[in-house]
Formats: structure tokens, sequence, C-alpha cells
């Protein structure tokens, strides 16, 4: 036998090697779901900072304040009982990026970074195969983002997309302490915010200047130029444009996690939408004065219609950066996600969300998903956490689910279709220390239609804390606290509750 | 230059007038400081409402320093043969006397005070009413500072009586001025992380 291996079957052997290169891929593919078999998809997250779900026509508010949302939904998957990670910026953004609870990534002071396991262990770790681009205008944040930047190609600064003020100067020159010191720097010159500053001559000085600074836009925004709280101007058309420009040059597959402050407050919508709902026939429901209500807030209303006004603002600047994804082709090979970090409240003597109570309206948040192709919208009612996006989102790309991750595949995503007996919970620590024990805070736990709030170690409840148990689906308003009349319930869902804050208090005694 | 500066002010009247400048600035932002502190606490943490504290000194310090060295350079336009105390005394006067204007207009926000129905109806009816609002500031501001300073002209107890009230608030500003030092030992503390 001749044994001799000469040209000719070296090249019919060499024809094979495609076959034999590309069969473990194709073998791998025959498990997975059909969206994941074509090449990889991009992700974009869109954040509209202190969205509340409870101020959304979408999710049926008394007001339309999200026509454009609305219209674009019918072919998404719009989650109705979604819930936050805390009640600000801190918490509620830093469960989204790392898909844990904030008693395990420890962001639950203001302004605070993640432990240091989680500034690897985030959205933008692990889409290592993807270009990772963030934006936000949020300070706190940015302070998020600046952690991970090990993690991200393109951290597009905070101060590019502002109106250009003697903010950013603050910033540098106390670059480790910017914010306080941009909040402190707003409080001695904004005199036009309040119509009082610590300052009593200059500030009258640099507000002309100012004034100056954005003079063109005043027509634009009559109740002023929207800001980040300090004295930074800033307008999401800007952003938007910007990151639509962005993104039709990166290179494909990326992962966009783009954070927008509106409809935070201040509220200053635009022209457009200025005075839209003057003198409707809108009434909220009338509830009582709360325990956390310290300092009663005055003008709810009022401060509610300038609320659901720069909504209408964020549902069209939405609205445009939807289009020109469409239009550019974009969104036939991404995957959309409308979310926000945290709620707002205008009721029980509370504005804002800077609040130790957790009514819905300060935790639950919008999350829509538009499913690149997508034809038919899809309404989805089980409770969900913004933990789960994560996971769900690497599930959906191909990419290695998280192993660190407290959250779930999102329905209609996962293999099953709910997990039986799931706790949803919330956080909020803001004045714990953030790597002891968690002994002063508000928390809740959600499961199927209960929801429990407990909170403890404040001045204003017993050393029991204190428990109300509302039943969410037949009461979305919470109204009748339930904690006295289905004790079982409630006892049960404080133990586990408890049983979970010793559980993840263990490692820090 | 020097020469010029010396021939008008003493070390001791410049320290006294930068003392009498400091005074109004830091009382304002000592109240407010202390009106949003369990704000600032509420919304972020003890630490950083005594951090917004601090930077509020260190401004308020800052604004001193610019506000003295404008109202020593207006003092410089004074007649010569002012002497030495009355020229800081009435500078003394006119700052505090635009101060209290300045904080009795943020005031009327703090306590929300605004101008009764009818005066703001015959205000949207009239064709300047900017111009009205402008008039009416002049009528009321111009006699309080106009007054004082005919004073200082025609008697010298009114001299006495302003070196008096400086004296006096000139201690309580130099324990202002350890807030400001406190405020940036705070300041540098947290730049230093």
């Amino acid at each position: 036998m001749d044994n001799q291996f000469n040209r000719r079957d070296f090249l019919k052997l060499a024809g094979l090697l495609p076959i034999s290169l590309s069969t473990p891929r194709l073998s791998r593919l025959l498990d997975t779901p059909s969206w994941i078999q074509e090449k990889p998809k991009n992700v974009i997250v869109v954040v509209f900072d202190a969205f509340s779900a409870h101020n959304i026509s979408l999710y049926g508010y008394g007001r339309m304040t999200t026509p454009n949302i609305e219209r674009l939904s019918k072919r998404a998957i719009v989650y109705h009982n979604h819930f936050a990670g805390g009640n600000f910026t801190t918490p509620g953004t830093a469960s989204l990026l790392t898909g844990v609870l904030p008693w395990t990534h420890r962001a639950f002071v203001p302004n605070s970074e993640v432990a240091e396991p989680f500034a690897s262990r985030n959205i933008f770790g692990a889409f290592q195969n993807h270009y990772r681009i963030a934006y936000t205008h949020n300070g706190w944040a940015y302070t998020l983002l600046r952690q991970f930047h090990k993690e991200i190609d393109e951290l597009i600064a905070r101060e590019k997309l502002l109106v250009g003020s003697f903010d950013t100067a603050i910033q540098k020159l106390f670059k480790n302490d910017d914010d306080i010191a941009s909040v402190s720097w707003a409080r001695n010159m904004r005199v036009n915010e309040d119509g009082f500053a610590y300052s009593l001559f200059l500030s009258h000085l640099y507000e002309d200047l100012q004034e100056k600074k954005i003079e063109n836009f005043k027509a634009l925004f009559p109740r002023g130029l929207p800001t980040t709280g300090s004295d930074n101007g800033f307008l999401v058309e800007q952003a938007v444009d910007y990151i639509a420009d962005r993104l039709t040059s990166i290179s494909q597959p990326f992962v966009g996690y783009f954070h927008f402050l509106p409809p935070h407050y201040p509220y200053r919508t635009s022209q457009e939408f200025y005075n839209t709902f003057n003198g409707d026939s809108f009434k909220p429901v009338e509830k009582p004065i709360d325990i956390f209500a310290r300092r009663v807030s005055k003008n709810l209303l009022k401060k509610r219609k300038e609320y659901d006004e720069f909504i209408l603002y964020c549902d069209k600047e939405f609205g445009r950066l939807y289009s020109y994804l469409e239009s550019s082709g974009l969104l036939e090979n991404t995957w959309l996600v409308l979310t926000s970090d945290h709620g707002e409240m205008f009721e029980r003597g509370i504005s804002g969300h800077s609040t130790d109570a957790l009514y819905q309206p300060v935790v639950r948040i919008p999350l829509v998903i538009f499913e690149p192709s997508r034809e038919v919208g899809m309404d989805v009612h089980t409770v969900t956490s913004a933990v789960d996006v994560l996971p769900t989102l690497t599930h959906l790309t191909g990419e290695r689910m998280p192993d660190w991750t407290e959250g779930i595949i999102l329905p209609p995503f996962a293999s099953t279709d709910q997990i039986p007996d799931r706790n949803v919970y919330l956080l909020r620590a803001n004045n714990n220390d953030q790597y002891a024990p968690v002994t002063m805070a508000s928390t809740m736990l959600i499961r199927e239609n209960y929801k429990l709030h407990y909170y403890f170690g404040y001045p204003e409840v017993s050393a029991d804390g204190l428990v109300r148990l509302f039943d969410i689906e037949s009461d979305p308003e919470e109204m009748v606290d339930l904690s006295q009349s289905k004790t079982g319930v409630a006892s049960e869902l404080l133990n586990e509750l408890k049983a979970k804050l010793t559980e993840v208090n263990k490692p820090y005694r | 230059m020097v020469n010029f500066i010396t021939q008008r002010y003493s070390r001791q009247g410049l320290w006294s007038l930068f003392l009498i400048c400091a005074f109004p600035l830091h009382f304002w932002t000592l109240i407010l400081v202390f009106r949003d502190i369990s704000w600032l606490t509420e919304r972020t943490n003890a630490w950083d409402a005594i951090g917004v504290a601090s930077y509020g000194m260190v401004f308020a310090f800052i604004e001193s320093v610019v506000i003295f060295l404008v109202v020593a350079l207006l003092g410089l336009l004074m007649p010569k043969q002012w002497e030495y105390d009355r020229r800081i005394a009435f500078l003394g006067l006119l700052i505090l006397l635009t101060s209290l204007w300045g904080i009795i207009s943020q005031l009327l926000f703090l306590w929300n005070v605004f101008l009764p129905a009818q005066a703001i109806e015959f205000l949207r009816n009239s064709s300047h009413p900017l111009r009205i609002i402008y008039a009416a500031c002049l009528m009321v501001v111009t006699p309080t500072i106009l007054l004082p300073a005919y004073s200082f002209i025609r008697s010298k107890k009114a001299v006495t009586f302003m070196k008096n009230i400086m004296e006096r608030l000139s201690l309580l500003t130099m324990f202002y001025l350890f807030f400001d030092l406190l405020g940036l030992i705070i300041v540098i503390i947290r730049n230093i992380n």
C-alpha cells in the first residue's frame, strides 16, 4: 500500500478544514434560541432618571404623558410591575448595572461607589465582546461609570454634553469632592433657583453671567434650561443627537448605556409642553400625610403638573432617538431597553424621591424592551426587578450569564414562565455606614400581589420597626394597610425579609 | 500707589473694614447653612452636609475679600480731608446698609412675601411694569442710604456710634473667621482622598 501523502490528498483534506472549524459552533447553535443564531446583537439601555411608572400614561396614568412611548410600545414588551433596586440614583443605577441588590453591591450611600468586586462585575464587564459606550448627565451615576471605566471602551465625559458653566471649573478644582463642591457652589451662587443664595452680592453678578450664556435657549425653556441640580444646563436634544451620531460610527456589536437626567427635578420642560396640563380635569387620589413627610411639601399639584409636562419632553426625545435608530437600520440588530433608576412622588406630603417612604410612585419604574423585528406588543404583569435586566440582556445576546447576578431572566425569554414565590426586594439605607450591618433602613419585599414595607432604625418608628402591608393588585394606590388584618401574610413576609437582612448583614458583623 | 492708599487708610482701619465687610456675608451664609443642614442630611448624609457648609464658609471668605477690595477702592474716591476713622465708619455703614437690603430682598422669598394682588394687577395693566418696580425700589432704598450719609457729614456723634458698632461686630466676625478656618480644613480633608 502506498502510504505516500501527496499534494492532491492534502488539498482534498484542506477542503474539509472550514467544515471542521465550524462544526463546534454549529452544534452549539442547535440548542440556542433563534435570535442568537444571527450575528451578535447590539444593546442600548436608555434610562430617564426619576421616571415613575405611576405618572406614565402607558401604565394607565390619568394624563397623556407618553404618547410616543405608547405608540412605539405596540411593538415591544411592556413590563407592568417592574421595580427599582433603590429609591434614588446611586443604589437604583448600581442595581441596574450590576444585577445585584444594594445590600450586595453596597452603593446605598449617596454618590458612593460599589464594593470593589463590582467594579468589573457589571453590564460592561459582562459584555466583553461588545464595544461598550456610556454617557450620563447625572453626577452620581457618573461616579459609578467612572468606577467602571476599565470595562468601558468609551465613557463620554459628562461635561461634553452640558451647556458650559463655572460649575465645570469647580468640579475640576475640587475633583475629589466634585459633587458636594458643586452643590455648595449652587447654594452659594444660584439665587434664581429659590430666590435666595448664601452669597449676597456675587450671586447676582454670577446670575447675570449665566443668563447671558443661556440667552439663546430662554425662549425654548420658559421655566429655565434643564440643569443637573447645580448650574450646569443641558439639552436632551443635544445628547440624543450626539449619541445617535456616535452609535452609527462605532463598531458593532456594541452595548450603550445612556442615562438622561430628565424628568428629574428641576422640572423644566420645553416651550412645546409648557402648561400643557393647565386646568385639565385630572385629579390624583387624595392620600393622608405620611410619617416620613418630615417637612410637608407644599404645591404638590403644581409640582406634579410640571413633572408630568417634563415627562412629555422625555417622551418626545425618546421618540426621536427611536426614529433615528430605526431609520439608520440599527434597530434591526439591536435590543433597546427603556427604563429608569427610581421613581418620583407627589403625594402624602412628600415631593420628589428623597424620602424614606417606599410607596409605589417612588419604587415602580418603567421597563420596555424593544426586540429586533418584533411586530406585536406583549404585556408582562409578573413582578420584576431592575436586577433582572443584566442577566436577561446577556441571555438575549448569547453572552455568558454572569454568575454573580441576583436577577433572573425575564419572561417571556426565560424557559420557565416565572419562579414561584419569587421575592423582589428594594433597600434604602442612605444614612447607614456603607460597610456595616444595615441598622437604619427602609426595605420592601414584594411577593405576587403583596407588598411589605419595613422601616427600622428611624427616630419616627418604634424599636420593632414599622410594618405596612398592601395588596398592590387590588389596591395599587396603597390606601388600605393590611398589616393588622392579614397578620399571617404580614408576619410570613416580615420573617422572610428579616432573615434576608440577617443573611446580608453577616459579612459585615 | 502704596503712598496713595496709606494716605487714606491705616492698617488697623483696613482690618476693621475687612471685618465689617465679612460680617454680613458670613452672618447670612450661616443662617442659610443652618436652615439647609437638615434638608441636606436627609438627602445625603451628615458628613456631606458638613461639606456643603464648609464650602459655603470658604466661599463666604472669598466673597468677603472681593467685596473688601471693591469697597476699599471706592473709599479712595471719598474726600481727602476726611480722617481715617470717619472714612472707615462711613464705608462700614454703606456696606451694612447694602447688605441689609440684600438680605431683605432674599428674605421676601424665604418668607413667601409677595406683592398684594391689587399691586400685581396694577403692574400688569401698566405699560412699563419694570420701570415702576425699579422706581419704587429706588424711592424706598435711596433715603435709607442718603440720610445716614448726610448725618455722617453733619455730626461727629454718628461717626462715634458707627465706630462702636463696628468694634462689637468685629469681635463676632473674628469668630466667623474661625469657622472659615474650620471649613477650609474640612474642604482640604475632603479633597485629599
